[in-house]
């Protein structure tokens, strides 16, 4: 049977921004060739980026994917996997 | 607004205006009324939205995906529509029946009316969730 994903990817482009000198969203996008509503998108958590597109915004701000999105599995999954680790433990 | 939803606007209003006209012209003159629909070559102006401004970005990964989405669901609205007016025809013109050339006439220009419309719909609705994912 196929993994479940439940998991919740969220980012710190705003945050980042701010550090990056003030980038205004519209710099941003010009950056990394999007338009300026798929920023307010992704900073609103209401869009998903490709994987290309993921790369482009963490180069933007020189820093790796990792910095830039983080992956969090949900509660129940996290719960069943850790359940699964004691019982191999 | 982006270039994709000015297009879905665009492409409802269009659609909303040329169903209305018909709709006016049937009780005036009759089956003629099928010309109303000559209107939908309006949409033909809808790819001038995505015509650059200097360097700007008109298009991008979430629009093509939202678009891509909506054909999705108009496609899907339009089978279910199709099948289901199959179906129900036996009920209006009986097992031994015959459809009027007429009538697949106004089926044609209906049916890519309301591909055209709700795929707009779908558009702008996907727009105000946010588009989703990359997907």
């Amino acid at each position: 049977m196929p993994p479940e994903h439940n998991g919740t990817i969220t980012n710190r482009l705003r945050r980042l921004r701010f550090e990056n000198s003030e980038m205004t969203q519209l710099a941003l996008a010009e950056q990394v060739g999007v338009t300026r509503q798929t920023i307010i998108a992704l900073e609103a958590g209401k869009y998903v980026p490709s994987l290309l597109l993921a790369f482009r915004l963490a180069r933007a701000f020189g820093v790796g994917v990792e910095d830039v999105f983080d992956y969090a599995v949900s509660a129940t999954k996290a719960s069943k996997e850790k359940g699964s680790e004691d019982a191999i433990e | 607004m982006t270039a994709t939803q000015k297009q879905a606007w665009f492409n409802l209003g269009v659609v909303a205006v040329t169903v209305v006209t018909v709709l006016a012209l049937i009780p005036l003159i009759g089956r003629g009324a099928l010309g109303g629909f000559g209107l939908l070559g309006a949409l033909g102006f809808s790819p001038l939205f995505f015509c650059h401004h200097g360097r700007d970005v008109v298009d991008d990964e979430r629009d093509r995906a939202i678009r891509r989405k909506a054909l999705i669901v108009a496609h899907l609205v339009f089978w279910l529509s199709f099948v289901g007016a199959c179906m129900s025809l036996p009920a209006f013109y009986g097992w031994n029946g015959s459809v009027p050339v007429m009538m697949l006439q106004w089926s044609v220009f209906g049916a890519f009316a309301m591909l055209t419309g709700v795929m707009s719909v779908a558009t702008l609705v996907m727009y105000e969730m946010g588009g989703g994912d990359a997907a």
